[in-house]
C-alpha cells in the first residue's frame, strides 16, 4: 500500500488541516469567504480554542468574512460549545470555531455553524463546498465593509446559565466537592475553573489550565491520556475529576480512586440524570454502548441509533425532539435544552447534580450501571476492499439482527460487532461490545480471522 | 476607468477598487509574498487610513504575515509617514501602509517599505512582484508562526522626530486653517494642538470609512472650491489641504486664494536650500520649471526623473543622502532632507509656517514674489500601439526644442516646455504645457492637434 499524507481535507466537513504547509491562511480566508457568501452578509461569531495557529487563522477567517460582507462578532477564546450556544441566541447568520478538536497541535480546522448554532446538515455542506470550489464569492465594496464587534462576556454567562438551571445548584455547593480538573490548556480553561469554583462553589484543584500554554498531553481525553489527572485525583483525595479535550465539547471523568471510567459509561450516567428530569427519548449512534438502552428502559425512554458523526446524531435528536443523545464512544453529550451541541459542561453540571443527590462515592454510583465488556480497535485497509469485506463478515458470523447504515452493525442478543470507514481517515474502525468477559473474547476472535491474525 | 479593470500590482503595489478588482484574495497573497521576501529578522509595522475595506485588508495582511512566522505591530488608524517613521523605531523588518492616498473611497492600496521605513527600490520591488506571481510563499510551521499587538504611542514618536526639527513653540501665535479630508491628518494636527499648543483649526475633520467630503486630490482646484474661501472667514494666516494618508499637501493663503500645486515644491525648494549641504533636488518631468530657477537662484541643480514615484526613489538611492536637498513631485508630495525616506504633508506644512516666520512675511507675499510660470494640462484617449509613432512624429515636429525621451517625451525651450506621457493606470496619454508668464496656448493646442488627429 502507498502511504498517503492527508495533512489537508477540505469536504463536506468542512477544512482542516496541518497549518504551514497545508492549511494556508488564503485557504482559511477563501473558506471563510464561501461562508459568509453563502450566509449571507449578516453577523457572523468567530471564536478560537488556544491553538498557536489560532490567531493567524482568526485573522484569516475575519479577513473572508468581512470581504463577504458580513459583520464579525469576535468572541475571542472560548469552549466550542460556548460559542455555539451564543449563536443559536444572538440573532446571528452563523458562527465559526477556529478548532481542530481532539486532533494533534500541529493542526487547526473550521467548524461551521448555521444560524441556530448548528453544523450544518448534510445538504447544506454539500452547497458550501460547492460555492466554495467554484470560487462564486460576494466580494463586498468598501460601502458594504462592515466591522469587528467583540463580545467576550455574552457567550460564558450565557452558556453558565443555560446549563445550570436545570440542576440543582444549591445542593451542589453545599457539598463543595473536591474536584480535579485538567483543562489541557484549552479554550475551556477559564471558563471551566469559573463554572466549577465560582459558580458550583467546588473545591477545585486544576491543572493545564493555561490558555498561553501547548497542550501538555495528547489532545484526546482518554484513560491513556488521563494519567496526570488520576494522579491528582489521589494526590487530592479528590471526589471527582474531568478532562477535557482542547475546544471542551468533550468530557472524561476518573472516579475518586483516580479510575478514568469509559466515555459510555460517562453518557449512560448523564443519561440517566437527564431522564430523571426531563421527559423525552434518547438518541445515540451505532458505536455507543448498550448500557444507554438499559438506562433508557429503566425511565421507560426509547433509544434511536444513527451512524457515527455529531451532525446525525443531532439530525435525529431533532427529528425525535430528545431529551439527551451523544457519542459514547468519544465523550459527546449533547443536551439540546442548552444546545445541539457537544458540551463538556453540560456533562460536569449532571454528574455532580446526580453525586450530590445520591450522597455516595462516584465510584459506587458508576459502579452501579450494568457491565458491559467492550473493545474498539482500527485497522488500515486498501480501498476497494471495503464492501466485499463487510459482505464476507455478515455472510460468516450470521447474526440475528443487523443494521448496514454506517458500514456493517451485527447484533447478537448478549453481544454486537460494529464495523464502519473512518471518515476522516484510511481507517476501519471496530467495536466489539458483549455481555461477559468470554462472549468479548468470542466475538473477537470470530472477527479477528478476516484480517489474518 | 471601468470597475472590473480597476486591479493594478505593481512595482508600488497593490491597487484597486475593493470588490471589483481587489480582493481578499490578492490581499493575503502580496501580504505573503511580503512575509517571504523580507530577509532580516524583525516585525513588520502596518497601519491603516479610516477607509472601510482596511479593516478587511488589515485582517488578510496579518494573518499572511504572521504565517511567515513575522511578528506584526498595528499602528491602527495612522498616516504613511507615522508608519515610516516607526520602522525605524522598532527596528524593523519592514512595513506595509494600508490606504489609498489620494483615490476615491472606494479604492484601497498596499504599499511596502523596507528597513528604516524607506520604499522599496526597483529591484526590490522586482523580487517581490516574482514571488507573489509564482505563489511560492514560506510559511513558518505551526509552532513558529507570529503574534500581533497594537501600539499606542506611534503618533507622539512621530512627533517628536518632527519637533526635533521645527520649532513648535515659535509657530504657536500662527492660525492655521487645514481640511483634513476625512483622512488621518486630523489626528496628527488635533494631537499637535493638544501637545505644542498650536492654533490649528479643522474641517472635514470626521475620519471617515465610506464617503469624503469632496475627492481626496491634492489640487489648486479642490482647495479653490473647499478650503480656500473659509481661510479669510476663519482668520488663519495659512490654509492647507491633506490628502486621506496625510503624504500630500495644497495651500491657500491667508487672502483665501489657491496656490498651485506646483508652487509647494518650488517654495519648500526656496526654504531649505539655503540651509541643507546638499545641493541637489529631484522631481519628475511634469513638474513646473520655477524649481530650476528657485534652484539655480540657490546654486543648486534639479534632476529631472520619470514621472512615479518608483523613478525618484531610484535616482534618491543612487546619491548619497547628505548630496540630496529634497525631492518631490507636482502634486504636493514633497521629501524633506531631514526626512528623506518620506514624503510628508504635515511635515511640509510646518515647513511653510517656518519659512513665514523666519521671512516674516505673509503666505500671499512669499507666493507672490515668485515669477508667473502657467501651465495647460490635457488627457487624450489613446490606443497604446499608437504612441511610438506619436512621439516620433512629435519629436520630428519640434525638432529646434530640447528633446528627453526617458518618459514619452518632452521638448525643452528657453522658458517654454511640453511634456507628453502615457498614463500608468488607464489607456490615455496627458499633455502638460509650460511657459514663464502667460499661458502656452498656441504651442499646447498645436500640440493636442499633433495627438487627436493620431487617436
Amino acid at each position: 500500500m502507498i502511504p498517503r499524507e492527508h495533512k489537508l481535507k477540505i469536504g463536506v466537513s468542512g477544512i482542516r488541516g496541518e497549518v504551514g504547509e497545508f492549511l494556508t491562511p488564503s485557504l482559511a480566508c477563501g473558506f471563510a469567504q464561501a461562508f459568509g457568501t453563502y450566509v449571507g452578509a449578516g453577523r457572523v461569531v468567530v471564536g478560537r480554542d488556544t491553538r498557536a495557529s489560532g490567531e493567524m487563522i482568526q485573522h484569516a477567517v475575519c479577513c473572508g468574512l468581512l470581504a463577504a460582507g458580513c459583520e464579525v462578532i469576535d468572541v475571542g477564546i472560548l469552549p466550542t460549545p460556548t460559542i455555539q450556544v451564543y449563536v443559536g441566541s444572538a440573532g446571528c447568520r452563523g458562527g465559526i470555531a477556529i478548532t481542530a478538536s481532539h486532533n494533534p497541535p500541529e493542526y487547526n480546522a473550521l467548524k461551521l455553524f448555521n444560524r441556530h448554532g448548528l453544523f450544518f446538515n448534510h445538504y447544506e455542506r454539500g452547497e458550501l463546498l460547492d460555492l466554495y470550489h467554484q470560487s462564486d464569492f460576494q466580494h463586498a465594496t468598501n460601502a458594504q465593509i462592515r466591522r469587528i464587534a467583540s463580545d467576550m462576556e455574552t457567550p460564558r454567562r450565557l452558556h453558565c446559565e443555560r446549563v445550570l438551571q436545570f440542576v440543582d445548584v444549591e445542593r451542589i455547593r453545599n457539598k463543595r466537592f473536591r474536584v480535579a480538573l485538567d483543562g489541557v490548556n484549552g479554550a475551556g480553561s477559564l471558563l471551566s475553573v469559573e463554572f466549577l469554583r465560582d459558580r458550583l462553589g467546588c473545591d477545585l484543584r486544576a491543572m493545564s489550565v493555561d490558555p498561553s500554554r501547548p497542550f501538555p498531553r495528547e489532545a484526546e481525553p482518554r484513560p491513556d491520556t488521563l494519567g496526570d489527572l488520576s494522579e491528582l485525583v489521589r494526590r487530592e483525595g479528590c471526589d471527582v475529576g474531568f478532562g477535557q479535550d482542547p475546544d471542551g465539547d468533550r468530557l472524561a471523568i476518573a472516579d475518586e480512586t483516580g479510575r478514568v471510567i469509559d466515555n459510555d459509561d460517562v453518557l449512560a450516567l448523564v443519561v440517566d440524570g437527564v431522564l430523571r428530569r426531563l421527559p423525552g427519548d434518547v438518541v445515540v449512534n451505532l458505536t455507543t454502548s448498550s448500557v444507554i438502552d438499559d438506562v433508557a428502559s429503566a425511565h421507560g425512554r426509547r433509544v434511536y441509533r444513527t451512524p457515527v458523526g455529531e451532525a446525525n446524531v443531532v439530525e435525529s435528536m431533532r427529528a425525535v425532539k430528545a431529551a439527551i443523545g451523544g457519542e459514547g464512544s468519544n465523550g459527546g453529550i449533547i443536551f439540546p435544552a442548552v444546545q445541539y451541541c457537544r458540551d463538556s459542561y453540560t456533562g460536569m453540571a449532571f454528574i455532580l447534580d446526580r453525586m450530590a443527590a445520591a450522597g455516595e462515592p462516584f465510584s459506587v454510583i458508576a459502579g452501579r450501571l450494568p457491565r458491559y465488556w467492550r473493545i474498539a480497535g482500527r485497522m488500515d485497509f486498501e480501498h476497494g476492499r471495503l464492501g466485499m469485506l463487510m459482505q464476507s463478515i455478515e455472510e460468516a458470523l450470521q447474526a440475528p439482527a443487523v443494521d448496514r447504515s454506517d458500514g456493517l452493525k451485527l447484533i447478537w442478543p448478549d453481544g454486537w460487532i460494529h464495523v464502519r470507514a473512518s471518515n476522516t481517515e484510511p481507517l476501519l474502525r471496530m467495536a466489539v461490545e458483549a455481555a461477559s468477559e468470554a462472549r468479548l473474547r468470542q466475538l473477537q476472535d470470530r472477527l479477528r480471522q478476516f484480517w489474518g491474525q | 476607468m471601468s470597475a472590473p479593470n480597476s486591479l493594478r500590482i505593481s512595482h508600488v503595489g497593490l491597487r484597486g477598487i475593493v470588490g471589483s478588482g481587489l480582493h481578499a484574495a490578492h490581499v493575503l497573497d502580496f501580504a505573503a509574498a511580503f512575509g517571504t521576501f523580507l530577509e532580516t529578522a524583525g516585525a513588520v509595522v502596518i497601519g491603516r487610513d479610516p477607509r472601510a475595506s482596511g479593516v478587511m485588508i488589515r485582517e488578510g495582511v496579518v494573518a499572511a504575515l504572521l504565517a511567515c512566522g513575522r511578528d506584526v505591530v498595528d499602528l491602527g488608524v495612522v498616516s504613511t509617514p507615522v508608519i515610516q517613521h516607526n520602522i525605524g523605531r522598532l527596528e524593523a523588518a519592514g512595513g506595509i501602509s494600508i490606504g489609498a492616498s489620494h483615490n476615491a473611497a472606494e479604492w484601497n492600496a498596499l504599499k511596502f517599505f523596507g528597513r528604516d521605513g524607506t520604499y522599496l527600490s526597483t529591484a526590490e520591488a522586482g523580487e517581490l512582484l516574482d514571488i507573489y506571481h509564482l505563489r511560492k510563499f514560506q510559511f513558518a510551521p505551526y509552532d513558529r508562526l507570529g503574534s500581533s499587538r497594537l501600539l499606542e504611542d506611534a503618533v507622539d514618536w512621530y512627533l517628536d522626530r518632527l519637533a526635533e526639527v521645527y520649532d513648535f513653540a515659535a509657530l504657536r501665535g500662527v492660525r492655521v486653517l487645514a481640511d483634513c479630508t476625512n483622512g488621518t491628518s486630523s489626528l496628527l494636527l488635533r494631537r499637535i494642538s493638544e501637545r505644542f499648543g498650536m492654533d490649528i483649526h479643522l474641517i472635514n475633520a470626521a475620519m471617515e470609512g465610506v464617503e469624503f467630503a469632496h475627492p481626496p486630490s491634492t489640487t489648486a482646484k479642490m482647495v479653490a472650491l473647499q478650503l480656500a474661501p473659509l481661510v479669510t472667514l476663519v482668520g488663519a494666516a495659512a490654509g492647507f489641504l491633506f490628502d486621506v494618508d496625510s503624504d500630500r499637501v495644497a495651500i491657500a493663503t491667508e487672502q483665501g486664494e489657491a496656490v498651485s500645486e506646483e508652487m509647494v515644491l518650488p517654495l519648500l525648494a526656496d526654504h531649505v536650500l539655503p540651509r541643507s549641504e546638499g545641493k541637489l533636488v529631484i522631481t519628475n518631468l511634469s513638474s513646473t520649471a520655477l524649481l530650476e530657477e528657485v534652484a539655480s537662484g540657490h546654486g543648486a541643480r534639479v534632476l529631472r526623473v520619470p514621472v512615479g514615484r518608483q523613478a525618484a526613489m531610484d535616482a534618491l538611492a543612487s546619491y548619497r543622502p547628505e548630496q540630496i536637498a529634497l525631492a518631490g513631485e507636482g502634486t504636493g508630495a514633497v521629501m524633506l532632507p531631514q526626512f528623506r525616506f518620506v514624503y510628508d504633508g504635515i511635515a511640509s506644512m510646518l515647513e511653510v509656517l517656518t519659512m513665514m516666520r523666519e521671512r516674516g512675511q505673509r503666505l500671499s507675499e512669499i507666493v507672490r514674489s515668485y515669477p508667473r510660470y502657467s501651465m495647460l494640462k490635457a488627457e487624450v484617449p489613446l490606443e497604446s500601439t499608437l504612441v511610438p509613432d506619436l512621439l516620433m512624429e512629435l519629436r520630428q515636429a519640434y525638432s529646434d526644442g530640447t528633446a528627453n525621451i526617458a518618459d514619452g517625451l518632452r521638448i525643452d525651450w528657453p522658458g517654454r516646455w511640453f511634456h507628453i506621457r502615457v498614463s500608468q493606470t488607464e489607456p490615455i496619454v496627458r499633455v502638460i504645457c509650460e511657459q514663464k508668464g502667460e499661458p502656452p496656448q498656441k504651442l499646447f493646442d498645436d500640440v493636442l492637434d499633433h495627438v487627436r488627429r493620431m487617436a
